[in-house]
């Protein structure tokens, strides 16, 4: 029985030595591991730094270790440290506690592509949903220049609900469908937080505004005469302002929430049909009205370069 | 029935058992050194500390404010719907909550919408804007002793004198809910301002207060308990007939209670220690019919309309609404975890 407890300590001490074991210190593995968090990091030296401080004051104390504090005081007593240890443990420490001790992503210098689907908001007689792209470059922590885009064309729905009011009411409200629009954004994050989930693990998250100006392509759908009248894309000038979360599952990857306001003139068909000039194209465009398309965006964000270097400690 | 084998047998299969017990527990540590030699990590790093140091088993957070437990909340709220095809509605109320734990509430929600808190979008007013041209039209034909055109009489099913008359909506609603919070947070606002927050998640069932056009039945007048908003004058036309005058009626309505579920989410941000900021999306998905149209009852699918104005002609809507609210937290104080 000896030799199976033998083997089986044999296998736990196996199991607990790593084949290599290197410290903190090691600046190279730490700048290669990028799933590091900053704060454990902190946390491992400073959990160093203390066993070394205890280990010294218990030498100190004891003066049991003559190539310690003892062979100093022995060297030169007026180097002797004179510390009351027991005085100075007992002591309130106030320590400042920072609310965000250091920026769990730094954004500075590094791409940002955003992939996302989104639905419209405040359009009750057609979706416009469909698939987008964001680019964006950070120049500082909190600002950001980028483009970015939506593909509407395939996904145009008139709703059913427009069809309803025609057959009930005789009435025809004009409607218009999106094919893509291209805008030039700046972003800035003045709101950075985290949250404790079920009490256990923090995510990082923050929010930003975000705004621009681009271009919109659109046309009407022709609902008032739909026999002779078929209309070309135009584009519109469209700017566009928004508000967005990032959620933050590691340094570089990020979920994506945000709400979009797209503001731009749109043409609509004309409601009335003028005797005799049906096919007068001329006569197939009424008001022209400002139009919000409003649109909730969800998708990720991946930051590149992965990694990054912390230039203070806290 | 005793054991009959002899001792030198019984201890002969005891050697065995013995020895065969050892060599399956050789076979099994060295197997165990094998998998536990695979297994082993190539590199240890100090982040070992933490699980083996004095933060083992810590939780996330120390001193936590517990802003919830054993606490009411009473939240004053104004409710706006969202996505509404003919009103657009503000519920008045509130919310009455307590939380018998930081993440775990129960309570009930409420909200009433007076008629001034009844706005109308803008395609009600197309809408009716056409009716009223139509209306002229058929007063020129009744002036001139003819009978209205075809058009104006096959809206009269669905259009009364004034469309805005007409329009389903929701009185009141009134939710009681369980509440979960399951995360808890702060946020910094340009790195100076920090402010504790939380998001929630709610559901429930809810009692709905609905008004919408009274159930009818056939082409007769609205008066008479049909469905049609048309009328007959006292004028003739050329063969003798009475002239109708289409949409001069004015349609009834009734009211009704909707149960529903109710779901949602919310924010809240705790200004200090008794007072709160909170947002709240929520949706209360129940059948109703909007515009008073009839729109189904026959056909394939009941897709097409009978000439009758009923439940058949209600179409499922999430009715999702968006609350703001400032919440009042009794006793003042929190509490602190450990």
């Amino acid at each position: 029985m000896k030799k199976i407890g033998v083997a089986f300590l044999v296998a736990a001490a196996v199991c607990s030595t790593p084949l290599i074991a290197f410290a903190q210190d090691d600046e190279e593995t730490e700048e290669s591991e990028d799933s590091e968090e900053a704060g454990d990091e902190e946390d491992a030296e400073d959990g160093e730094a203390e066993e070394e401080d205890a280990e010294g004051a218990d030498k100190a104390e004891g003066g049991e270790d003559d190539s310690g504090l003892g062979s100093i005081c022995e060297i030169d007593p007026d180097a002797c440290p004179k510390i009351d240890f027991d005085k100075e443990a007992a002591r309130d420490i106030r320590e400042q506690v920072f609310a965000v001790q250091q920026l769990f992503v730094l954004r500075r210098w590094r791409f940002e592509v955003q992939p996302y689907w989104q639905v419209p908001l405040n359009d009750q007689f057609v979706g416009h949903s469909g698939p987008g792209l964001a680019l964006n470059f950070w120049i500082t922590n909190v600002l950001a220049a980028g483009v970015s885009g939506n593909y509407y064309e395939p996904f145009n729905s008139d709703s059913e609900f427009n069809f309803q009011t025609r057959r009930a009411a005789r009435v025809s409200v004009p409607l218009t469908e999106y094919r893509w629009n291209a805008n030039l954004n700046f972003t800035y994050t003045p709101v950075i937080g985290k949250f404790s989930g079920f009490g256990d693990f923090i995510f990082q998250y923050d929010a930003y505004v975000v705004g621009g100006v681009g271009v919109i392509s659109t046309r009407p759908i022709p609902v008032i005469d739909p026999d002779n009248r078929g209309f070309n894309w135009e584009t519109n000038i469209a700017f566009n302002a928004g508000l967005g979360l990032h959620i933050f599952f590691n340094r570089w990857l990020a979920a994506t929430l945000e709400v979009r306001d797209y503001v731009f003139n749109d043409k609509l068909e004309n409601t009335e049909i003028p005797d005799g000039q049906e096919q007068n194209t001329s006569t197939w465009f009424g008001e022209t009205q400002l139009t919000n398309n409003v649109q909730a965006q969800m998708g990720i964000a991946i930051f590149f370069p992965f990694s990054f270097e912390y230039r203070l400690p806290k | 029935m005793g054991d009959m084998t002899a001792p030198r047998e019984r201890q002969e299969k005891s050697g065995r058992r013995a020895r065969l017990g050892r060599g399956l527990g050789v076979f099994c540590a060295s197997a165990l050194v094998a998998v536990a030699t695979w297994l082993a990590p190539h590199i240890a790093q100090a982040q070992e500390i933490l699980l083996t140091g004095p933060l083992k088993g810590a939780g996330a957070v120390r001193d936590l404010r517990l802003y919830r437990k054993g606490r009411f909340e009473i939240a004053p709220a104004a409710t706006f719907t969202l996505l509404d095809e003919y009103l657009r509605q503000i519920l008045v109320g509130g919310r009455i909550t307590y939380n018998i734990t930081d993440f775990l509430a129960l309570g009930a929600w409420g909200g009433f919408s007076p008629e001034p808190l009844k706005l109308e979008a803008g395609l009600v007013e197309k809408i009716q804007a056409e009716n009223q041209r139509r209306g002229g039209i058929s007063a020129g034909r009744l002036a001139a002793g003819m009978q209205p055109r075809l058009q104006e009489r096959l809206t009269s099913l669905n259009l009364g004198n004034k469309f805005e008359k007409q329009l389903g909506s929701i009185n009141w609603i009134v939710a009681p809910q369980i509440t979960f919070v399951p995360f808890r947070g702060k946020i910094a606002l340009f790195s100076s301002i920090y402010i504790d927050s939380e998001l929630y998640f709610f559901g429930g069932p809810a009692i709905a207060g609905v008004t919408e056009r009274k159930d009818c039945d056939g082409p007769d007048s609205s008066t008479s308990g049909g469905c049609s908003s048309e009328a007959l004058s006292n004028a003739v036309d050329g063969e003798g007939a009475r002239i109708a005058v289409p949409n001069t009626e004015t349609f009834p309505m009734e009211s009704r209670i909707a149960i529903a579920p109710t779901f949602g989410l919310g924010f809240t941000f705790y200004v200090n220690r008794f007072n709160a900021l909170g947002f709240e999306w929520r949706a209360v998905p129940f059948s109703r019919n909007t515009g008073g149209f009839d729109n189904h009852g026959t056909g394939p699918d009941n897709d097409f309309p009978d000439q009758k104005v009923n439940a058949d002609d209600r179409d499922l809507k999430l009715n999702q609404m968006l609350s703001v609210s400032w919440n009042f937290y009794l006793p003042l104080d929190y509490q602190l975890s450990e």
